[in-house]
């Protein structure tokens, strides 16, 4: 595979990691070799040389060596920083840190892919290529008392603990509201153009109008519209509601959700076959029963589709909403682009990225699972 | 017994159907014939009322059908379409049972009903009952499709183009079963298709449909031998009838006593039709076959000169 001769030429092209006294000095690069000497080096890329023989002629055997090759690479890279970590980091520099540098992302990256290839060669279940993707994961926590808390990430998460807490948990809520609130409008549109087939027409040209505003313009058109409403009626005050912070954000993320959300609700109900939603009448099912027994259970596969494409593409709107009040993981991102600080955005950036990727399995495997009795 | 008594439908100003008088006794096969678009699926989905009639007045048992409540109507008649219309996302036994839930029966009624009926279209329900629609094969699921018409014990199946959709074998297996299970359940069915094979093959009361009106209706034979124009004779086979009609007779209609030269070599039951006789003459190459029971014991002989019905003596 192509995949872990790349690897390998990161490993030893590109810098392994970067080490710098504080966070304002950019730091000097190391490369693998520099870091814990040549054998060391050639030994780490003993298994991605080792991988990249077997590739060259694959049977199921040879793919769970790869297999195991692989899981060895993911651990071993926390490990490696560890080691990193260790022999850099002056412990006289309080401020002194280690980061991540361009071979170890792109090694990290290339593992991750040649899981994927894997798990759909050898058909693993899913269980246990999560298993195998959280492991770096694992054993980097496990890691951090070792001398790994000298990694620049974990440096900014420790200077800001609980506000990283409290960013999760605003990002969290405002991503399931904008879910909450757009399936239900959302919903309720899809069911009035079934209905009228004029507002089908009407409706979805405004909806992909809406998707084509930037999502920066979008929170600036708000800020005019509720400052003043805000002003003017104390209430929406008192609740919290103004031209910057959560009532803009969450009005744009519900407008920019809507058009997957409603698509896919309208898709999901109108691809029912007929002759089904024909039988069940004519066998005597009133309207709302075939509807809630036989037309919304049979869309539900793609109608959790329009909720699954919308919730992560809110998990990333939300990160711009943090532009304007709203909070979120991207108040790091925006915070760490001010100050030039790498690692803070990463701070910001990762969890998205996580969030993103475990909401998108989870509503794809319950997809899939509520699929039953259909040919696959 | 169902009555259309001049019955139209409209859409927009296009008559669907066009002032249609039809009365099928209880008991009856009567089986709808027509072109596409000949209005034959829309008269027979104004009987359950899923599609309402504009002009003229539809009897149940002698009972206008707007008298009942439109699902209460629907759960007292069965109905089978060609693409089954089974739900993917319900099992065997819970399709079947749709009805008789609607109408909730008692669980352990329902689950005895569906396992008779498993058995009575000869799916074993062990096997068949916990399987989803997609495990089916095309014949399996339109078993499983009738089951499912015939669940709350309907006195009247409508039927559209059910076995529309399988294959030739298969189809031809399912037709003569919906004919015994017919004779022997002595439901009214209504049974609309375009293949003129399966109607001659089903129908007590053959009805032929065409730009929305009825041409002609009555017993097949009728038809066949005096179809009132040409759409009808072209309708029946055109020149294809003699075959078509020979179908439909058995071949002790036209077999003659045992003569006194010997039985002829080359057999056939005495239930066989006077078509299959003919093909066994062609194949064969003779003109005589000796005529059988049931017992394989000979009773008589069916000539080439009677089976073409000649008149007078050999």
């Amino acid at each position: 595979m192509a995949l872990m001769g790349a690897a390998l030429v990161a490993w030893w092209m590109l810098p392994s990691v970067t080490m710098a006294p504080n966070r304002i000095v950019p730091g000097t690069a190391y490369a693998a070799s520099e870091v814990a000497g040549w054998g060391a080096a050639i030994l780490a890329s003993l298994p991605l040389a080792v991988a990249a023989w077997l590739a060259r002629d694959l049977d199921r055997q040879r793919l769970k060596a790869l297999l195991a090759l692989v899981v060895v690479g993911l651990v071993g890279l926390p490990l490696w920083l560890t080691a990193a970590s260790v022999q850099l980091v002056d412990p006289n520099l309080p401020q002194a840190r280690i980061g991540i540098g361009a071979g170890l992302w792109l090694t990290l990256f290339m593992l991750l892919l040649a899981l994927v290839e894997l798990r759909t060669r050898l058909v693993l279940p899913s269980p246990v290529t999560w298993g195998v993707a959280l492991l770096p994961l694992v054993v980097f926590v496990l890691c951090l008392p070792l001398g790994l808390d000298g990694l620049a990430l974990w440096q900014e998460y420790a200077g800001r603990r609980d506000d990283f807490v409290a960013a999760i948990g605003e990002h969290l809520l405002l991503v399931g509201a904008t879910v909450a609130i757009s399936l239900v409008v959302g919903a309720v549109i899809a069911l009035l153009m079934r209905r009228y087939p004029r507002v089908q027409r009407l409706g979805f040209s405004l909806l992909n109008f809406l998707q084509t505003v930037p999502s920066l313009a979008l929170f600036g058109l708000l800020l005019g519209p509720l400052a003043w409403l805000s002003d003017r009626y104390a209430w929406l005050d008192s609740l919290g509601v103004s031209g910057i912070g959560w009532a803009p954000a969450l009005i744009a993320l519900v407008a920019y959700s809507l058009l997957p959300m409603v698509r896919n609700t309208f898709v999901a109900l109108e691809g029912v076959d007929p002759g089904v939603v024909e039988s069940a009448r004519g066998m005597g099912m009133s309207r709302l029963q075939s509807f809630l027994q036989v037309r919304l259970p049979l869309a539900l596969p793609v109608l959790l589709e329009g909720v699954r494409i919308t919730t992560v593409q809110a998990i990333g709107l939300t990160a711009v909403a943090a532009l304007i009040g709203a909070g979120g993981l991207g108040r790091f991102i925006f915070q760490g682009l001010g100050q030039a600080a790498m690692d803070l955005v990463l701070l910001g950036a990762l969890p998205i990225l996580l969030m993103a990727v475990v909401a998108d399995a989870l509503l794809g495997n319950l997809a899939n699972r509520l699929r039953k009795g259909e040919p696959t | 017994m169902i009555e259309l008594i001049h019955i139209s439908k409209r859409f927009g100003d296009t008559a669907a159907v066009d002032d249609i008088s039809l009365k099928v006794e209880s008991g009856e096969f009567c089986v709808v014939v027509g072109t596409s678009g000949c209005g034959k699926s829309t008269t027979l989905r104004m009987i359950n009322r899923l599609i309402e009639h504009s002009d003229g007045e539809i009897h149940i048992d002698s009972q206008p059908i707007r008298s009942f409540r439109e699902e209460q109507l629907r759960r007292r008649i069965g109905y089978a379409i060609q693409s089954t219309g089974l739900f993917p996302h319900w099992t065997v036994a819970r399709n079947i049972g749709l009805v008789p839930r609607l109408l909730k029966w008692p669980k352990a009624r329902i689950d005895a009903r569906v396992e008779e009926l498993l058995t009575l279209l000869g799916l074993s329900g062990s096997e068949f009952a916990g399987k989803y629609p997609s495990q089916l094969s095309g014949g399996q699921a339109q078993r499983v499709g009738v089951a499912r018409a015939l669940a709350a014990n309907p006195d009247i199946l409508l039927m559209d183009e059910p076995f529309g959709a399988l294959d030739p074998i298969t189809r031809e297996t399912l037709q003569v079963e919906l004919r015994q299970l017919q004779t022997r359940l002595g439901k009214t069915i209504v049974f609309v298709t375009h293949d003129m094979d399966e109607a001659l093959r089903l129908a007590d009361r053959l009805v032929v449909m065409q730009d929305g009106r009825i041409v002609q209706q009555g017993h097949p034979l009728t038809l066949l031998r005096e179809p009132v124009n040409d759409f009808v004779a072209s309708m029946l086979g055109g020149e294809d009838r003699g075959l078509k009609e020979a179908a439909l007779l058995p071949v002790s209609e036209r077999m003659s006593p045992l003569g006194v030269g010997g039985v002829a070599r080359e057999r056939i039951d005495q239930g066989a039709s006077l078509r299959e006789a003919l093909s066994i003459m062609l194949w064969r190459r003779v003109e005589c076959l000796a005529v059988v029971d049931d017992g394989d014991i000979p009773i008589g002989e069916l000539s080439f000169r009677r089976l073409v019905g000649a008149r007078g003596h050999e």
